[in-house]
């Protein structure tokens, strides 16, 4: 009271100390909420289904190394990943529609850099084996996911590998500008600790095959499409394989590679101006040409449409015209001969017509219009096709196909044949082929546990929000068994909770130095920029304990357990006897990490 | 210090000095300047207060009783829908005795869909328990809003200081902006007689059953019955330190009349001038302002009218089925009293104007008319419309 005030009116009022426990407020309610995880879309967009809004929220804490083996549960080469990606999570980011995805492969890479030093942790051991031995065709990226996941599961795997280093594509077709070998071994040195044994310089011969069925109790094939496809036209065998050559660059044969391919016949020497076409539009004929770059030969892409239809990754085109690479659009090669030390190449000028099928546009000749360029050599990057024609011949024996599998009746060989990796995969590219790594492992798990006919449905009930994708925590009953498969949509997330913010990326090398060497181009993030990055998450469809929840429950009916804990096993629970249903926590939970539902429903 | 001010800056000035903790609000026109000037006044730091932003006019009354019950000084306002969508509030207001100062700038409530002045939205809310000033002008939207704490706080009811749209709140007048110094002397910091206390946690406000819910209704009476003794003493000091008093009614030129309209806002200065007017011509008119709607000032009205002999009552707003609000009060204020008949007139409704000629109107139909007529008399109405 302001003390000059006297004579106050009466102020009788109800005011008390007892506790309002008494009015038991839940019994009025006709709905409940209740914590669910439910689906993160890049998670569901990840070939790999890894757990990212999980993965996001501990890298944000700084826990990097639990983040890093939340990563490893799904995914044994996040390394390797976070370089060379296509990052398809990064396109179902719901934060892409708030201003721009989370920078989800870049802090994949980041965290296997902090984290992925160390010796393999314990817990990916596994407890028992089952006394089945499995045999791998290929140390790619297929072969190597699927002995990580069955080891894990207890089964004994040997991978055969025709080159002399394990890695497959991962080594041999990716230059090291973008890989370095240094992080692939490290990678594969995780999966030789669990066990797996990598016969290196030991192809899978058919005679090897033959006799399979007395040792192991199952085939994996993933061997990939190592093969170039040749230019079917005259003078074709004048262009050079380009994988071939991104083969023998990384096999540290460059130089006896680039004489192989006559590109020192030059009488002139090595002053005289060197040059190269390569024909195609894939990474394939970027890696290409950016790795004769580093050579010191000038390379031009020739590509019969235009940049906007090229299959390469626009990043990476856009790298390899920085650093100098020229690109020649709507030119298709109709014939190549000798011409003195160079080679002659006859381009046909194309013109756009209509979008095709798969939406990009066709092309047709301009009639007529054909001219004459001159270059040292000629490489082909138009495909590939398997090492061994068998391999997708297999294919054609029927099957059951899985998505990124196919398991191939028990025929001649003897035992259970399963296809996968670029063999069977409608997306070529390293996450599908682990993707199929996985997919092998669940279904040869199931086959021996439950039988063949057990596996089509024990693969759904891992696929993540009902996508493409499978999970090897749902597989095996972990806690994100328990999620919902409800895909968290932009419109779910209250965006109240979060502000704009476009931050910087981690750089990359100057053009010109990149150009010049093999040291890897993308600069990592830096720690300040990961955190701000993991931050930007919504962590879409789980609790990372912002606790709202508790703050805005009006009836303070959301109880906190484990306050005191120091924060690893903090929980929350509703007190039903007190939450009227009013649906408060679901409005303020930013990422939709709850449902509300009837009660009795 | 004069200064040239809208009455929302008036109303908004008079909350920076009486150093409210907590303002919330929930735009509304005509009420917006004032909230705008506040949350100005919150951000560059004029005020060292929280402006609450919420997402309704029910949401900002029950923040501010939230933070009236935490035991600080409080402010919102709002007008016509959004004074309706507070209702429930309201009574939560005054009936947990928390004094919490409202502005309420008068304006019609739809539909049709109107934005001018109309006083059926405040008196809608009249049996909340909410004390009712309106003002006339811009110096007395500034002074009534800082004598407004100083009830609040004295007798524990919510105060609704009231003024008309457009006509009041967005007209500029030179106003007296007092100095903060002589205000703070005025009103002390706030000390609450109660108040939510973490270190001994208590719920307010909570069931009050058959054995004593009749008593919390007849203190919140006793806290109403006291306010006028209440408001002469704090207007009183009021006048010591700026000079400037009103009292619950303002009387022009009442003692020797014979008639006198009642009437209440800015209708209040357009009436001065017909009363001038009238006077010269040589009629005994007066004036009586209606400051203060609750409590009605049963007394103050029966003494200014205690010999006239006609009383006619100008309402800018209707009671649908009764008439003019300010009539109905004023003929039960006057029951047992002083006999005279009194003429009930609406006009102005919905921000239409009311010109010197409708005052002049009102006292020749007095004159004229042996009796009242039963129902209030609606002014300016284009009947042709209805037929």
């Amino acid at each position: 009271m302001t003390p000059h005030d006297a004579n106050l009116p009466p102020l009788f009022m109800p005011i008390s100390s007892a506790p309002t426990s008494a009015n038991r407020t839940g019994s009025w309610s006709s709905r409940q909420p209740r914590y669910e995880g439910k689906t993160a879309p890049c998670s569901v967009h990840c070939p790999c289904g890894e757990d990212i809004p999980h993965i996001e929220m501990l890298a944000a804490r700084g826990e990097y190394t639990e983040a890093w083996r939340t990563i490893l549960a799904e995914n044994p080469l996040p390394g390797s990943c976070g370089r060379v990606c296509f990052h398809p999570c990064e396109g179902g980011c719901n934060r892409g529609e708030f201003d721009d995805p989370v920078a989800i492969n870049a802090l994949e890479r980041f965290l296997d850099d902090r984290a992925g030093c160390g010796p393999l942790p314990a817990d990916f051991l596994p407890l028992s084996t089952s006394g089945k031995r499995i045999a791998i065709a290929g140390s790619g990226p297929a072969g190597l996911a699927a002995a990580w996941f069955l080891a894990r599961l207890g089964h004994e795997c040997e991978i055969f590998e025709s080159a002399p280093e394990p890695g497959g594509l991962l080594r041999y077709g990716i230059p090291a500008y973008r890989l370095p070998a240094a992080v692939l071994d490290r990678e594969i040195g995780r999966i030789t600790e669990l066990g797996v044994r990598i016969r290196c310089s030991t192809p899978l011969e058919k005679e090897l095959l033959a006799n399979a069925a007395s040792q192991y109790d199952a085939l994996f094939i993933g061997c990939g499409n190592s093969r170039g496809i040749g230019l079917d036209l005259p003078g074709g065998e004048y262009a050079l394989d380009g994988l071939s050559f991104l083969r023998a660059v990384r096999s540290g044969s460059a130089l006896s590679g680039v004489d192989k391919y006559r590109l020192h016949d030059d009488p002139q020497g090595a002053a005289a101006p060197r040059t190269a076409a390569i024909i195609g539009g894939g990474n394939t004929a970027i890696d290409v040409a950016r790795t004769l770059l580093r050579l010191g030969i000038t390379p031009t892409i020739l590509y019969r449409r235009r940049r906007e239809e090229m299959p390469a990754f626009s990043h990476e085109i856009d790298s390899a015209l920085a650093e100098g690479v020229h690109l020649i659009e709507l030119s298709a090669p109709l014939a190549i001969r000798p011409a003195g030390k160079n080679l002659a190449l006859t381009l046909q000028k194309m013109r756009i017509t209509e979008p095709g099928a798969d939406g990009r546009m066709r092309v047709l000749p301009v009639e007529g219009e054909s001219r004459e360029m001159t270059f040292s050599a000629v490489y082909a990057a138009i495909g590939a096709r398997a090492e061994e024609p068998w391999h997708s011949m297999a294919r054609a024996e029927g099957g059951l196909n899985f998505g990124h599998t196919l398991l191939l009746p028990v025929g001649a060989a003897g035992l259970p044949v399963l296809l996968g990796g670029d063999l069977v995969n409608q997306v070529e590219s390293v996450a599908d082929a682990i993707a199929s790594g996985k997919e092998a492992a669940i279904a040869l798990d199931l086959l021996f546990r439950e039988g063949s006919a057990a596996i089509a449905a024990g693969i759904e009930r891992c696929r993540i929000g009902g996508g493409h994708s499978l999970s090897m925590e749902i597989y095996q009953g972990g806690p994100r068994h328990s999620r919902s498969r409800r895909v968290v949509a932009f419109q779910d997330i209250n965006r109240d909770y979060f502000t704009s913010s476009r931050p910087q990326r981690g750089g990359s090398l100057p053009h010109t130095t990149a150009a010049g060497s093999f040291a890897e181009v993308e600069a990592a993030l830096e720690a300040g920029q990961a955190l701000e990055q993991a931050g930007r998450c919504f962590n879409c469809g789980i609790c990372n304990d912002c606790d709202n929840c508790r703050t805005f429950c009006p009836e303070a009916a959301v109880v906190l357990d484990g306050q005191n804990s120091g924060g690893s096993d903090r929980e929350r629970r509703i007190t039903y006897d007190y939450c009227k249903g009013c649906g408060v926590c679901l409005t303020e939970c930013p990422r939709c990490a709850m449902v509300m539902e009837e009660v009795g429903s | 210090m004069k200064m040239l001010l809208e009455g929302s800056q008036a109303c908004a000035e008079a909350v920076r000095l009486a150093r409210v903790k907590v303002v919330s609000a929930y735009p509304i026109t005509p009420q917006t300047h004032i909230v705008e000037e506040l949350a100005k006044f919150c951000s560059e730091g004029s005020l060292d207060g929280r402006f609450l932003c919420v997402e309704s006019e029910h949401s900002a009354m029950a923040a501010v009783i939230g933070a009236a019950a935490g035991g600080v000084r409080t402010f919102t306002a709002s007008s016509s829908q959004g004074l309706a969508l507070m209702h429930e509030m309201l009574h939560w207001a005054a009936g947990g005795r928390l004094p919490i100062v409202m502005a309420e700038v008068n304006r019609a409530l739809g539909p049709g869909w109107n934005l001018w002045a109309d006083q059926t939205d405040s008196l809608a809310q009249r049996d909340t328990g909410w004390i009712q000033l309106y003002c006339a002008d811009g110096q007395e939207v500034l002074d009534t809003t800082l004598q407004a704490y100083r009830l609040a706080e004295a007798v524990n009811l919510p105060v609704m200081v009231i003024l008309d749209a457009f006509f009041l709140s967005h007209t500029w007048e030179p106003v007296d902006l007092p100095d903060q110094e002589k205000v703070d002397r005025f009103l002390p910091p706030y000390s609450p007689r109660f108040c939510m206390n973490t270190a001994d946690p208590q719920s307010l406000h909570g069931v009050a059953p058959i054995g004593v819910y009749m008593e919390m209704r007849r203190s919140m009476q006793l806290a109403m019955e006291a306010v006028p003794e209440h408001l002469a003493r704090i207007e009183e000091e009021f006048a010591t330190l700026f000079g400037r008093s009103y009292g619950p009614v303002e009387s022009y030129l009442c003692d020797d009349a014979d008639v006198i309209l009642v009437t209440s806002g800015t209708a209040a200065g357009t009436a001065r001038v017909a009363v001038d007017q009238l006077r010269n011509e040589g009629e005994k008119a007066g004036l009586l302002r209606i400051r203060m709607f609750r409590p009605f000032p049963v007394r103050s009205v029966r003494q200014v009218l205690k010999s006239v002999q006609k009383v006619a009552v100008l309402d800018r707003n209707c009671s649908f089925g009764a008439g003019g609000i300010f009539a109905s009060e004023l003929k039960s204020a006057l029951h047992g009293g002083n006999p005279a008949p009194v003429y009930s007139y609406i006009a102005g409704l919905g921000g239409r104007d009311i010109t010197v000629d409708t005052i002049r109107q009102c006292f020749s139909l007095t004159r004229a008319a042996a009796r009242p007529d039963i129902e209030s008399v609606w002014l300016g109405v284009k009947e042709e419309l209805l037929k």
